[in-house]
């Protein structure tokens, strides 16, 4: 009987507080939770952060195929350079480089924020930030990571603190586009689905460091789509016309459309591409440009204001 | 004294949950340390700290996420229930009732979750959240549960041999 009364009052309470904090009624307590663990959170990232290299490292041992061995290389070099580096050091070259990314975006202006937090749940991708409403962060911002590629959006935003869902998040669409100047592939059979043709050169390698100034050829369209979060993908691009002759290692850039994104921030890269004869669109798996895991700092794009509604 | 002991491991739990735990992804999930926590201090230490402890362990959870403050009291008390069910069958051990504890709890935990993320609005694909998350965080959750329940073991009094369980209701 005790149990009962229990379960009943917990029940109740819980759903109260989902109510509440619906209606944003709870947002100071988030706030004040935030301000209290923000110091250990950032302090425990700081340590957990080499351990992960590690952890990383051993994981992913064995598994991979030729290309992401060698990105993988890649990956370990520049994790160790990092590691090498002391932690005030770190500091000082990673906000060198938000202030590259702002001279490569002179119209913008950018608020650098730092990772407090992940959040835990596999139901969700986000992660908090130590900026807030009182720093000029309003829901529906951009959020771009310190080399310029798109992040996120926040999604809640309290007085000092913020949560930005991820572009991988299910919740997250994003109007992209492809830009076609990688190898096309071969054009069907069916006179109906005629892949535009393009004359590069094979195996593109995306580059993530300028957002803006992603070359195209000339006379070559952008196929249009939405990027999705997925749980089992990540990044899924939706939507594609089945004429779109989208490749692996395509460049996928917002499209500007809707107004909820500036145009030209680079999404990822293609990195699987799904055609079905009997599918009106054409579905492509995406590899974010960012690294998601493993963000640190991050950049707030305050200029831009979103066309959609403030909300969750 | 012991339900601030216990507050002070489930909100330092709690901030690992959200810093340090995202790093360590297993079938491409985290482990829920809070969850485990409340599951092992319920098996552990009984029922009637089970009550106090696992309300705690869910608030201060709901508090360092994005959650709406009151998903995981309500996706965690099916705990207290499945924690008497586990104890009918009588074991010699605690360690085992545990391990199934926190799994059942997991699923409960994933689903109740899911439930409340639909409610609220959110974008929430069943079929990858039962098959990529729900069911992968029971299995990785009890994978991890020693990790909580030794030290939970270890400091409860009376219970030094941490495979020889001294609360459960034996059948006659």
């Amino acid at each position: 009987m005790r149990v009962i009364w229990w379960l009943a009052t917990v029940v109740a309470v819980g759903l109260v507080g989902i109510v509440l904090s619906e209606q944003r009624a709870l947002d100071p307590l988030h706030d004040l939770s935030l301000t209290t663990t923000a110091p250990v959170e950032d302090g425990i990232r700081d340590i957990a952060s080499p351990l992960n290299d590690i952890y990383e490292g051993v994981r992913d041992r064995g598994g991979l195929v030729r290309e992401n061995r060698r990105l993988q290389e890649e990956l370990e070099a520049l994790k160790q350079q990092l590691a090498e580096q002391q932690d005030a050091q770190q500091r000082i070259r990673e906000l060198e480089d938000a202030l590259q990314v702002k001279q490569s975006r002179p119209e913008d202006q950018l608020l650098v924020a730092n990772v407090i937090a992940q959040e835990p749940s596999g139901l969700k991708r986000a992660i908090a930030i130590d900026r807030g409403q009182d720093d000029g962060i309003d829901e529906g911002m951009v959020v771009l990571s310190r080399n310029g590629t798109l992040v996120g959006t926040v999604s809640l935003a309290y007085r000092d603190f913020a949560w930005v869902r991820l572009i991988t998040d299910p919740e997250s669409a994003v109007n992209a586009e492809v830009e076609l100047q990688g190898p096309q592939p071969q054009p069907p059979a069916s006179p109906q689905a005629v892949a535009p043709a393009t004359t590069a050169p094979a195996t593109p390698t995306p580059s993530v460091t300028e957002p803006g100034s992603v070359p195209q050829e000339p006379g070559s369209q952008p196929a249009r789509g939405v990027a999705e979060g997925d749980l089992r993908d990540g990044l899924v691009l939706d939507l594609l016309p089945t004429e779109a002759g989208i490749a692996q290692g395509n460049l996928v850039l917002t499209s500007g459309l809707g107004g909820n994104y500036p145009p030209a921030l680079l999404i990822g890269s293609v990195k699987d591409v799904d055609e079905r004869p009997q599918s009106p669109f054409k579905t492509a798996t995406l590899e974010p440009a960012a690294d998601l895991s493993s963000l640190d700092t991050v950049l707030i794009l305050v200029s831009f204001r979103p066309a959609r509604l403030s909300g969750r | 004294m012991k339900y601030l002991l216990a507050f002070a491991v489930a909100w330092f739990l709690a901030v690992l949950n959200v810093s340090a735990m995202p790093y360590v992804q297993v079938l491409h999930v985290t482990p829920d340390v809070v969850l485990i926590f409340a599951a092992c201090w319920t098996m552990v230490r009984g029922r009637d700290e089970g009550l106090i402890v696992v309300p705690i362990a869910a608030l201060l959870r709901d508090l360092t996420t994005s959650d709406p403050l009151g998903t995981s009291l309500l996706a965690m008390a099916p705990l207290i229930p499945l924690a008497a069910v586990v104890r009918l069958r009588a074991m010699a051990t605690d360690f085992l009732p545990t391990v199934a504890l926190v799994a059942a709890g997991s699923f409960f935990y994933g689903v109740i979750s899911t439930l409340v993320l639909a409610a609220t609005g959110q974008t929430t694909p069943w079929d990858d959240a039962f098959l990529r998350v729900v069911l992968p965080a029971a299995l990785v959750n009890s994978l991890f549960t020693p990790i909580v329940y030794l030290p939970v073991h270890w400091f409860s009094p009376g219970r030094k041999a941490w495979l020889v369980g001294s609360t459960r209701y034996t059948s006659a």
